[in-house]
């Protein structure tokens, strides 16, 4: 039984922690930069430690700093919580020869997922679909056309010492392949230096859908059903939701199969999620593991009726899944979750500074979890997320109506945030309908800017009849 | 409200028979109390709960905000009671010595060993004046002026966090 638990991250993680150590009757310790002096998480927190100013690097990245405050206040164990060094295995094997309990996956096994041609290979072998690609460079015009028959069209050509766009190619014929390939190879080369092309699986309107992994130290995993994330803006999640509108239940059955059995043989521990993305026509294809909790955890929990983060920190304690869950995992109902971030809505520009009213919403189906509070400061040198906004409905058209209602309630004055922009997606039919993908929110901005742009014209028009 | 106008406010309160004083000045407001157990303690609404266990008279400087936000909460200073005769504590040219990292504070190279400072003692800057153990590494604390020592904060043994303040110095 841990007596004292460290924090080793800020804002509305931390707090979540701190909320779930203190339903086990566990003690906290808050760590923070000298930005955050006056955070919700260090005012709740049992003991507080200052470890640095307030770049990132020197404070809540300063492993010397985070282990130092751990030993000095004689802590059982440290959270990481999502981002910082959540999923640095140095720091996971620093904590472990300080006697210190990680609460999280094996440091090896971090290391594992992190190294991302290792994950996908340890995936394949036991079975998990991935992303089909040839093996390495392509020499010739002949192979790439062999791969990419193997592979089925369309396939992307990618640079492999690159990304960014250039030295990508869309391929959707074999006829055009040739042509690509040099087109693709000549840019790599101008841009990169290099001109290495490699070819993969390219899905139009992809899908991303996720699983959450929780498992124990005697060798139990369970998958606590999947998550849909496809409304993102330059890889960065806006919308999360649980269950996926398109996953069967075949499906995620047989997923759930593979994986569980996939991350039992790598020896996977506490909490973590398997990312995919579906391609239209429903097939799953692996991308990546993140060893940690995830932001998006709360609609998970919503549906499945599990505290995640107490999991983790009963895990670590050494108790059994069977004991933690108390049962077989069913999902109920449908969860919608909106990051609420301090941005200008529609330019996205960064927002920080003091919060001068606040108005949290609540209500049946209302869950907010944030560090936000009147005359709080939300500092710039941290990411922009200010709160998590999560309802929950008998069905999709249940949760979306609440999380109206509640994106209504919710005032922030001081700063902008992206409210007006959840409230105008969820209002939107095609979000609605939940025909959403990862290209959603570029089609949602054009719309609004084209209708913007009418209105505008609309308006002379009505002007110059007068 | 500077560091400084807080400092006058204090050697008020200390050097007259005043029992408390608050002003508000604004949306800053301070509030200072003379009591008789003379604890540290830097009271903030809300209130993150300091790491200190100073049980010594001292008087704790108030944190500057680095980027300029607005001070939204009562900075309430808790003061000693005034002057026994000794050095005066609320003296403006008084620099303090913080701690540059989280750790141990020792006050000499080994226990037993002769402290490397005490109170009254000039150092030049380079002079070491303490150890700090972070994860089981002896960091030499080096003074960055010259000066005299006139107050320490913290005891031998006693963890500090970033930024604790752990000795005044009057500069040369």
């Amino acid at each position: 039984m841990f007596k004292k638990i460290l924090i080793a991250n800020r804002g509305e993680i931390a707090l979540r922690v701190i909320c779930a150590a203190k339903d086990l009757g566990i003690r906290t310790v808050a760590v923070y930069s000298e930005a955050d002096r006056y955070s919700l998480h260090v005012r709740f927190a049992d003991e507080a430690i200052c470890i640095g100013p307030a770049k990132s690097a020197r404070s809540y990245l300063n492993i010397p700093s985070v282990i130092s405050a751990a030993e000095i206040t004689n802590v059982d164990a440290i959270h990481p919580g999502y981002g910082f060094l959540s999923e640095n295995a140095d720091f996971a094997e620093v904590c472990e020869t300080s006697g210190i309990r990680f609460i999280g996956p094996p440091p090896d096994v971090t290391r594992l997922m992190g190294l991302k041609q290792r994950a996908r290979a340890a995936m394949k072998e036991h079975g998990v679909p991935i992303l089909p690609g040839s093996e390495g460079i392509l020499k010739s015009p002949e192979e790439a056309l062999e791969v990419a028959a193997e592979i089925g069209y369309p396939v992307i050509l990618k640079a492999s010492a690159g990304g960014g766009g250039r030295g990508m190619r869309v391929v959707r014929e074999a006829e055009e392949l040739p042509n690509l390939l040099a087109q693709a190879q000549q840019e790599a080369l101008a841009a990169f230096s290099c001109p290495d092309i490699y070819c993969e699986k390219f899905i139009e309107r992809p899908r991303h859908i996720e699983f959450q992994v929780i498992a124990d130290e005697h060798g139990d995993v369970e998958i606590l059903g999947e998550r849909e994330c496809s409304v993102q803006r330059r890889h960065q999640k806006l919308i999360e939701e649980a269950p996926s509108p398109v996953m069967t239940p075949e499906l995620r059955e047989s997923t759930i199969k593979v994986l569980r059995e996939a991350l039992r043989s790598i020896g996977y521990h506490n909490a973590g999620t398997v990312e995919f993305l579906m391609d239209p026509s429903g097939k799953l294809y692996f991308i990546e593991v993140n060893a940690r909790i995830q932001v998006e955890h709360p609609v998970t929990e919503s549906i499945t009726g599990i505290d995640l983060v107490k999991a983790q920190i009963r895990v670590a304690m050494g108790e059994r899944l069977a004991d933690i869950i108390g049962g077989p995992v069913t999902l109920r109902g449908h969860a919608i979750e909106c990051r609420i971030n301090a941005e200008h809505p529609e330019t996205f520009a960064p927002s920080p500074g003091r919060i001068k009213a606040l108005n949290l919403p609540g209500g049946i189906g209302v869950r907010v979890d944030t560090a936000a509070y009147t005359d709080g400061t939300i500092p710039p040198y941290y990411d922009s997320l200010i709160a998590k906004l999560i309802t929950f409905g008998r069905d999709r058209a249940e949760a979306v109506a609440r999380m109206q209602r509640a994106l209504d309630l919710f005032i922030v004055e001081g700063i902008h945030t992206s409210i007006p922009l959840h409230q105008r997606i969820m209002a939107d039919a095609e979000f609605q309908a939940g025909q959403i993908d990862t290209h959603y929110i570029q089609r949602f901005l054009e719309r609004a800017k084209q209708e913007k742009a009418a209105e505008v014209q609309n308006n002379v028009a009505v002007l110059d009849a007068v | 409200m500077t560091v400084e106008e807080i400092r006058e406010l204090i050697h008020l309160v200390t050097s007259t028979g005043v029992a408390e004083l608050e002003v508000q000045r604004g949306e800053n407001r301070v509030w200072i109390k003379r009591t008789a157990p003379v604890v540290t303690q830097e009271v903030m609404v809300p209130a993150p709960p300091v790491y200190s266990a100073a049980a010594a008279p001292a008087i704790a400087a108030v944190p500057q905000q680095g980027a300029g936000a607005a001070q939204q909460a009562a900075p309430a200073v808790q003061a000693a009671p005034g002057g026994s005769g000794a050095e005066d504590l609320t003296d403006p040219s008084l620099q303090p010595v913080k701690a540059p990292i989280v750790g141990t504070f020792y006050e000499a190279a080994s226990p037993g060993a002769p402290p490397f400072v005490s109170v009254g003692d000039k150092v030049k800057q380079g002079s070491v004046l303490c150890i700090i153990e972070s994860m089981k590494l002896m960091n030499e604390i080096e003074s960055e002026l010259a000066g005299t020592v006139v107050k320490k904060l913290v005891e031998n043994g006693q963890p500090v966090e970033y930024g604790e303040t752990l000795f005044l110095i009057k500069p040369n």
